[in-house]
């Protein structure tokens, strides 16, 4: 059985909400079937039938060719299998998943992983903002599993992330780590401005210091950071291609709130 | 009927009768292997029995760093208790007065198993608020500021109900010299074996006890039968030429590796032959109807 491939055919004329191309719910539906399913969001009806082309049968893994900015709600609320896009991805790529894999060739726009809880997402190109961080009527953000960005990552990364691991770059914009309540966040490449603004728990790790510091975060000095190896390892053994030993100056903040997360500024 | 004999030593046709007991294993690192060492020893300082320590624990075998998780060199150490409960109270404290305190040490989880016992979990309070969990690759470690840096400690381990404890070697000979040199060469043997300790001093014990005494609220006592200064006053076990009897003590974490240890155990004591003054190879059992695990000494060397 050859993994099931959607192929966007058509330029769609509004924006899609592709929630329903998940794995479990696609299993055990014909082509027929699948064709049918509703994916417009406009008054005008347009069903998957109307924009992609099928081939293949094995749902458990997922393939989508061509897709493109328009194309929202890519793998929300995967539970388990894979969806490999070969384009770009809208709004909301594997927002509220809690299993499985998600992976993007191209860029993803705002809140891609947004309140996220389990699984990997693994996108090649850029994020726009909110990557990992609240959505939109909820209080946390991202709670579990991994969020690896290849490119640039958009203003407010990870904000009030509760749990998991963000990994980045790219670099990111500005407010990085905004208002984290814990988990961790891995940043290769320059911040923009008021990176940990409101940082209670959790780490925001970066390879290169922050231009604009934000003056309610306290060194600590440069020191050794044990649990940073255990991290380089796990990256590797899961292919993320990363070095950072184990030296780094310590932040800590945001003093403005709790104050208990850190700014780790790799040596 | 003919005795069994390797390299003139007799093996004597009896078996080692050993206990359920619940185990765990923990993985010590530090900076350098001699100070995983040092966090290993002291956590394992005093634990030779559980008549009065509470655990019986010991190193298992030295790690090298890239078999551990900071890739640092490591200590594995096994701890033995009779009750989960019990297990539980030695690990916390053991890990915590002698662990935690050792400079650059971190101590890992080393068993996986669907019980687990807490680690990090409890100790991760010496922190007073300042400690952060971190949860890596499905784990969960908790960072603890000290006054060297971090204490890294994996938030639980796993725990074993089908620990053997009290698998066990007698070794008599002719001269305390030739027992003690022999069963140096067994504790070292054993050393090699996975999955087990040897928790009394250097891994003998010379003082074996038997149940009970003829004092009111003392549960073990001398081992007369095996005393050579008794052997005309009690029922002995000894021959007269005999002049010494040291006892190895085996805790494993499963059955077979106990057995593999004795079988270690038993080809090093015999390694020199009987020239040297070893004469027999026994073990210590009660008769067979108290402990479960009866390991007979034919049945290993075959």
């Amino acid at each position: 059985m050859s993994a099931l491939t959607l192929k966007l055919a058509t330029r769609p004329n509004q924006r899609l909400d592709l929630s329903s191309l998940i794995p479990w719910r696609l299993a055990g539906l014909t082509p027929k079937e699948i064709e049918t399913l509703p994916v417009g969001t406009t008054r005008e009806p347009v069903t998957v039938g109307d924009l992609f082309k099928l081939k293949g049968t094995d749902a458990a893994t997922l393939r989508l060719v061509g897709t493109d900015a328009s194309c929202d709600r890519i793998g929300q609320r995967l539970t388990e299998g894979e969806i490999h896009i070969e384009g770009d991805a809208g709004a909301y790529l594997g927002a509220f998943m809690r299993g499985g894999g998600i992976t993007l060739s191209g860029s993803a726009a705002p809140y891609a992983g947004a309140a996220m809880a389990g699984g990997s997402i693994e996108i090649e190109g850029d994020v726009g903002e909110r990557a990992g961080g609240i959505a939109v009527g909820e209080t946390v953000g991202m709670r579990g599993g991994r969020l690896s960005i290849g490119g640039k990552a958009g203003p407010m990364l990870g904000e009030r992330m509760r749990r998991g691991l963000i990994i980045v770059s790219g670099g990111a914009g500005d407010y990085a780590g905004a208002r984290m309540i814990a988990g961790t966040i891995l940043i290769k490449g320059r911040v923009g401005r008021w990176a940990g603004y409101g940082l209670r728990r959790g780490s925001l790790i970066l390879s290169e210091a922050p231009k604009d510091l934000l003056s309610t975060f306290n060194d600590c000095g440069t020191l050794d950071f044990n649990w940073l190896r255990l991290l380089e390892r796990q990256l590797h053994a899961t292919g993320a291609q990363v070095k950072f030993g184990v030296r780094a100056r310590r932040l800590m903040g945001d003093m403005a709130t709790v104050g208990k997360g850190e700014m780790l500024i790799l040596d | 009927m003919s005795k069994l004999k390797l390299k003139g030593v007799e093996i004597v046709e009896t078996f080692a009768e050993a206990f359920p007991m619940v185990g765990t294993r923990v993985i010590t690192t530090a900076p350098t292997l001699e100070w995983a060492l040092i966090a290993a020893r002291t956590m394992t300082g005093f634990a030779t029995s559980v008549i009065a320590c509470g655990a019986e624990a010991g190193i298992e075998r030295e790690l090298k760093p890239e078999e551990t998780l900071d890739g640092r060199p490591g200590v594995a150490v096994l701890l033995f208790a009779m009750e989960t409960e019990k297990l539980q109270r030695q690990l916390r404290n053991r890990v915590g007065q002698c662990v935690l305190t050792s400079p650059g040490s971190a101590c890992f989880a080393g068993l996986e198993g669907e019980k687990k016992l807490k680690l990090g979990a409890s100790l991760r309070f010496f922190g007073d608020g300042w400690q952060m969990s971190k949860i890596i690759g499905g784990r969960r470690f908790w960072r603890i500021p000290v006054m060297d840096g971090e204490f890294l400690c994996e938030e639980k381990t796993g725990l074993t109900k089908k620990a053997v404890g009290g698998g066990n070697l007698l070794v008599l000979g002719r001269s305390h010299a030739a027992v003690l040199a022999a069963c140096e060469r067994a504790v070292k043997a054993i050393g090699e074996v996975r999955e087990v300790i040897t928790p009394f001093p250097g891994g003998i014990a010379r003082s074996g006890s038997k149940v009970g005494s003829k004092y009111k609220g003392q549960i073990a006592s001398t081992n007369d039968a095996y005393c050579p200064t008794l052997k005309g006053a009690v029922n002995t076990a000894l021959p007269l030429d005999i002049e010494a009897v040291m006892e190895i003590v085996i805790d494993g974490l499963t059955a077979p590796s106990i057995a593999e240890a004795m079988r270690a155990g038993i080809y090093a004591i015999v390694e020199g032959g009987a020239k040297q003054g070893v004469t027999h190879v026994s073990a210590g059992n009660y008769g067979g109807n108290l402990g479960p695990h009866h390991f007979h000494l034919k049945e290993i060397i075959a």
